[in-house]
This record gives C-alpha cells, sequence and structure tokens, in this order.
C-alpha cells in the first residue's frame, strides 16, 4: 500500500462526484482545445492564401475584392484584363521574377469555380510557399484538359479519364437572366489530373487552359453574330432553347484559328517579384507595387494588391470575434477550475473524518495536504487526457460540418503544443484549485472529526 | 526501561470555547503492558485528554513522555510518525477508512508508521486471520459491526504500539459483543505488552481492571470563579 492507494480508494469512494468532475474539466479541455485548433486552422488557412505570390492584378474595384474574387472565388471579375495587356506587362518587367494570367468566371456544375491559366500555374505558382502542388495523373497540356481540386473530385465521384462539360459564367442566383449561365455540351474536357488537398480554395476548383476558355468565348462570340438578325421575340424564344443546350442546326466547329486577340481575355495576374534565394521578401517589391498602382504599362488603370496585406486587413477584422472565442475558452477553463474546487471541497466535508483517521495513525499535516493536491491533480489529468481525445473526435466533426456547411476546409489536427500547454494548464489549475480544500484539510482538527455523528 | 506512559502536573483549559472547562492531572504513570480504566466525569475532559496523549494538541503546562520521549518537544512529521508507530487508537464509531478493505486499513496503519509494502500486507492479513476475520478484500462497511470492531482493534495493535488509548471502545456494541471486543482488546495488549488507557462509562468495564483511575475535569465556570476570588 502506498500514498496512490489511498488517492485511488479515495477516488472511488466518492466515484459520482470523481467522474461529474473529470467530466466536467474534460468538456472545458476539448472545448479549449477545438477553439483553439479551429482558430489556427482558419489563421494557417489565411496566411497561406497568397501562396508565393507577391501581386495579385485585377480590374476589381479594389484590393481587397480583387483578393476576395481571385484567391476565394468570392464572386466572378467583372472587367477583363486583355491577354496582350499581359503578355507586354511580362516581357518587360526585368523586376518581375514570374506572372501566371488566370481567367475567372466560367464554373462547372454552377457550383464550381473554373480557372483557366496556363500550365505555369502548376509549374511557378505555389499554395503555399514552399510547398508543392502535389497532383494524381497530371496538370493540363493540350485544349479541353482538366484538372480537378481534390473537394471537386470527392464530391461528385468523378475521376481521371471521365468526361465534363462546363457552364460559361455562373447561372444568376436569383433565377432570372436565363442567359447568364449556359452549358456548352459539344466541348468536353477530359479529366487528366486530381489535385490533393491543399485546404485553401484550389480545393473546390476545376483548373483548365486559356485556349479552351477562349475556344467557347469564340463559339458564342460567332453564335451571337449569326443570330444577331433574329428579332427580340424569336430571341427571347431563342434564349430558352440556349439554355438547354446548343442544339442548333448552324452549329460548326470551333477551333483555336477562330479566337481573335478579342477573345482572348483574362482577369487575373499572379506575379512574383525577383527576390535573393529563399527570401520571400524582396526589395523590388515595393516598386513595382508602386508603379503598378500608377498604372504603368496598363491602358486604363490595374488593381493591385499584396495578398498578405489584404489578408491581414481581413484578419483584422475576424481577430476580434477571435478574441471573443479565446475569453469564452478562458471562462470555459476557469469555471472547470471551480468545479475541481467545488467537487473536492463538498467531498471535504465527507472525509475530515478520513482525514483525522490518516493522522492519528501517523500522517503528518503536509501529506495529507500532499494527498488532496494529487488528488485534485489526477482528477485534472484525467480531465485533460478525456478532453484531448474528446477534442480529436469534435475537431474532426466540426471540420466536417464546416466543410458541408461552409466550405471550409480546416486541417482539424491537433497541434501537439496545443495539447501539452492545455494539459499542463489543466493539471496546474486543478492543483491550484485543490489547494484551498487541501488547506482545509491541512487545518482539520482531528479529535473534533474523530467524534461520533449526533 | 521508560514507563509506557508518564504525566505530569498536566494542566489545560479551554477557556473561550463555548463551553469552557479546565483539566488538571497531576500524575499518571503506566508500566509497559499495564492496564488502566479511567473514568471521567466530563466528557470533554477524557477525549482532551487523548488528544493531550496523543499529541495532537499541546498542554499549557506539565509533560506527557511515552515511552520515555516527550511527544510534545516532538514537531510535524515526526510527532505524526512518532505516534503512528507506538500509539494504537481505538475509537467508540471505529473510524475505518471507508471505501478501504479490511486489510488496507490495517495496512494504511502499517504504511503510515513506516513499513515498507511487502511487510504490511503479509502482516495485516495474519494479524486479520488470527482475528477470524475472512472477507479480508471486501469494503469494511459490508462488515458485521462486530467484525468492524475487531478490524479496528487489528489496526490499533497492528504496530505494536508502547500503548494503546481506547476511548468508550463498547459504547457502539451490545453486551455479548462488547465483552469480546474487550477480550480481544486486553489479550491483544497482553500479548503484544502494551499499556492500555481505556477511557469509559460503561459500569461493567470496572471488573475487567485491577487499576482505576478518575480524571479531574472540573468545568471552567467554577475555575473562572476561583480566578475571580483571587483577583
Amino acid at each position: 500500500m502506498t500514498d496512490w492507494t489511498i488517492i485511488l480508494r479515495s477516488m472511488r469512494a466518492r466515484l459520482f462526484s470523481t467522474v461529474t468532475t473529470v467530466a466536467t474539466v474534460a468538456v472545458a479541455v476539448a472545448l479549449m482545445l477545438v477553439l483553439l485548433t479551429m482558430r489556427d486552422a482558419a489563421r494557417r488557412a489565411f496566411d497561406k492564401g497568397g501562396g508565393n505570390m507577391h501581386l495579385l492584378l485585377s480590374r476589381d474595384a479594389s484590393p481587397l475584392v480583387s483578393v476576395l474574387n481571385g484567391l476565394f472565388y468570392a464572386g466572378s471579375p467583372r472587367a477583363p484584363i486583355k491577354f496582350s495587356e499581359f503578355e507586354s506587362f511580362a516581357a518587360n518587367n526585368p523586376l518581375v521574377e514570374w506572372a501566371v494570367p488566370v481567367q475567372l468566371g466560367d464554373s462547372y456544375q454552377a457550383r464550381y469555380p473554373v480557372v483557366a491559366t496556363t500550365p505555369d500555374f502548376f509549374k511557378l505558382f505555389r499554395p503555399e510557399p514552399g510547398a508543392d502542388w502535389a497532383i494524381q495523373g497530371h496538370p493540363f497540356e493540350i485544349d479541353f484538359e482538366v484538372v480537378l481540386g481534390s473537394r471537386v473530385a470527392s464530391e461528385t465521384g468523378l475521376k481521371i479519364g471521365q468526361w465534363i462539360t462546363l457552364t460559361h459564367g455562373f447561372p444568376s442566383q436569383d433565377g432570372s437572366g436565363a442567359g447568364l449561365g449556359h452549358e456548352h455540351n459539344q466541348f468536353k474536357y477530359s479529366i487528366v489530373g486530381i489535385l490533393e488537398p491543399t485546404g485553401q480554395a484550389y480545393d473546390r476548383a476545376v483548373f483548365t487552359n486559356l485556349m479552351s476558355t477562349w475556344i467557347i468565348h469564340a463559339f458564342d462570340r460567332i453564335e451571337k453574330e449569326a443570330h444577331a438578325g433574329e428579332s427580340d421575340e424569336e430571341h427571347a424564344d431563342h434564349a430558352d432553347d440556349h439554355a438547354h443546350g446548343h442544339d442548333h442546326d448552324h452549329a460548326v466547329a470551333i477551333t483555336a484559328a477562330d479566337v481573335t486577340e478579342e477573345d482572348k481575355k483574362i482577369t487575373n495576374i499572379f506575379v512574383r517579384v525577383r527576390s535573393r534565394e529563399g527570401s520571400d521578401a524582396s526589395a523590388a517589391l515595393p516598386v513595382l507595387f508602386d508603379r503598378l498602382r500608377r498604372g504603368q504599362g496598363f491602358q486604363g488603370g490595374i488593381t493591385v494588391a499584396q495578398p498578405k496585406q489584404e489578408l491581414d486587413k481581413v484578419w483584422q477584422i475576424v481577430s476580434n470575434v477571435d478574441r471573443i472565442i479565446l475569453a469564452i475558452a478562458a471562462a470555459v477553463m476557469l469555471s472547470s477550475g471551480i468545479a475541481i474546487m467545488l467537487a473536492l471541497y463538498n467531498s471535504m466535508e465527507q472525509r475530515r473524518r478520513q482525514i483525522a483517521v490518516l493522522r492519528v495513525l501517523g500522517a503528518s499535516q503536509s501529506r495529507v495536504l500532499g494527498l488532496v493536491l494529487t488528488e485534485s491533480a489526477v482528477i485534472g489529468l484525467l480531465g485533460a487526457a478525456t478532453g484531448i481525445a474528446l477534442a480529436t473526435i469534435g475537431a474532426l466533426i466540426a471540420a466536417g460540418i464546416m466543410k458541408r456547411q461552409l466550405g471550409l476546409t480546416i486541417d482539424p489536427t491537433l497541434q501537439p503544443v496545443a495539447m501539452i500547454l492545455v494539459a499542463a494548464g489543466t493539471i496546474a489549475l486543478a492543483s491550484l484549485a485543490g489547494l484551498v480544500p487541501a488547506l482545509a484539510a491541512y487545518r482539520t482538527s482531528v479529535m473534533r472529526n474523530l467524534r461520533p455523528i449526533g | 526501561m521508560h514507563p509506557a506512559l508518564q504525566i505530569s502536573n498536566l494542566a489545560f483549559s479551554y477557556e473561550h470555547a463555548e463551553h469552557p472547562f479546565r483539566l488538571a492531572l497531576p500524575s499518571l504513570t503506566l508500566q509497559p503492558g499495564e492496564q488502566c480504566l479511567l473514568t471521567a466525569a466530563s466528557g470533554r475532559g477524557k477525549s482532551t485528554l487523548l488528544s493531550l496523549i496523543a499529541g495532537l494538541i499541546d498542554p499549557h503546562a506539565g509533560t506527557i513522555e511515552v515511552a520515555g520521549t516527550n511527544l510534545h518537544s516532538l514537531h510535524g512529521h515526526k510527532r505524526d510518525l512518532f505516534r503512528g508507530r507506538h500509539i494504537g487508537m481505538i475509537f467508540q464509531t471505529f473510524n475505518l477508512l471507508q471505501g478501504f478493505s479490511a486489510l488496507e486499513n490495517v495496512m494504511a496503519a502499517l504504511m503510515l508508521s513506516g513499513q515498507p509494502p511487502k511487510a504490511q500486507h503479509e502482516k495485516a492479513a495474519a494479524l486479520l486471520d488470527q482475528l477470524g476475520i475472512k472477507r479480508q478484500a471486501a469494503p469494511v462497511e459490508t462488515l458485521s459491526v462486530g467484525q468492524q470492531q475487531r478490524v479496528a482493534v487489528a489496526r490499533a495493535v497492528a504496530v505494536d504500539p508502547v500503548l494503546v488509548l481506547a476511548d468508550e471502545p463498547t459504547a457502539s456494541l451490545d453486551p455479548e459483543n462488547a465483552a469480546a471486543a474487550m477480550d480481544l482488546i486486553q489479550q491483544l495488549c497482553r500479548e503484544k505488552n502494551a499499556a492500555l488507557l481505556c477511557v469509559s462509562h460503561d459500569p461493567a468495564m470496572s471488573a475487567r481492571f485491577t487499576r482505576r483511575e478518575k480524571l479531574d475535569a472540573s468545568p471552567a465556570t467554577e475555575a473562572m470563579a476561583v480566578g475571580g476570588a483571587a483577583r
């Protein structure tokens, strides 16, 4: 028999109180860990938003809108950039390490945004600095090949080798304006690759090359020109027909040869300026940023955004909520500390006799103090362990809900450091909570508590 | 060889308590193995005396020596360990550790007197066997009252104490069980050569002891009246 036997018997003798206290602590620890993990995951998702790009160019209304549209696909960029503008920018800028053109605005099944770009997107751009793209299959190489984001593949069940058709534009949400989005059934895309999850918006995107998109735009343009003479009434009828697929008698094969300079439009340019090897900072960045802001090289100006700065702005808005979350977590921890104290203190009334007996049998005051403190620390430890187990399950469930309800992909892995800190904090708090009842035990009058009751 | 217990000029008083009283014991000596019955007019007086002898409270004057050691000159854990090693206590309500088995109750006494875990089990089991406790692993509260008192006696004598203090040991028992319990206590103390100081109001008790002492504990109102007269 050791002191541990006494602690275990004491916990067993008050099994209900022990179990409920452990459960209270476990729930608090789990809640705290889930909150911290979610917060951390959200922060990380924000942090890597811009990947290894320095500047995002667009013709959106503001840099923030540009980032929300260009990186999070919040909406479709409206005003296009001519491809020739991109070519001259990329060719005439010694400060630019690379520039990747991107065209947004089309979708797959009206749910998944289409990112039309060049193979450079997968070669030069990185979803987060230092991390390469991981692709099953291979990136698109020729026209009408697509790569699916991981979520597109997992949600639709599409596999490499299958064919899909894309929607030009997004159908309007309120049901009006049927012409805003329509499917091009005659243009089938071959799935050649599927991305591994990145935890970012890319997971729900479909990637293809620019020329494929331009060909469809050319097709629409040519078709529109062919229908230009029809009356309004006829046209309205036709628009209905149009939405159900291009079942036209005059359908002709459109190829890259039909694409004019006018069709060659993009919406965004991802830019990385030259920097020293291994460094993300660059002296050239402010110079180029300033030049672009003044619209140098772009007719009619350009919106230039530094994704990191814009995301920091968003994060600052969100971080107020974040602080509330932290405060809630702290309050929950504190209340569980009080619960331990209460449980031990209430049991002190029952255990005064036990403590008195132990004193008579030769236990010193400090030993009794140690027994009570250890018991509360053990409750803290059990609570922390149970809480970590609960949090692991809880984080998985929360990540699942966020994915389903909000479309946010979050890595639910708990941070080992957070786990250790929370566990250590819980045990420390539990010991602290045990101090009050332990001192009561320390001061217990032995003889009074050995007297017969009544 | 030192006496098991030697009290001289002991004085203690509760003057600020709800029921103030004064306790005085000029002299009491118990030789090793000697058995003595102590009767007291006041219930408070006897439990205070036992607390003083066990070193749980300090006297205002006088000395108490157990096996030649002045308990009150020891401090902190040393005094607690001394009590655990040399003094056994038996209570009216047994004061067994609830939720612990009979075996664990005895082992707790051995552990707190500093015995190694291995020896604890062997010694406790042997002693409980000797006392006829069969369900040694069962929680002690599931045993019969008679058996519980035996476990309490076993716990008091397990450490081979020089002095056993019994506080109304039979008050919770029916006459038959009471006689059996006293037989056991007296016999075990004799076997272990432990001195026994038994405090009781039970008239049936006096026939069992050749030595009988009366504790002089006066209510403080009287003492205060004396104090008032002196002023």
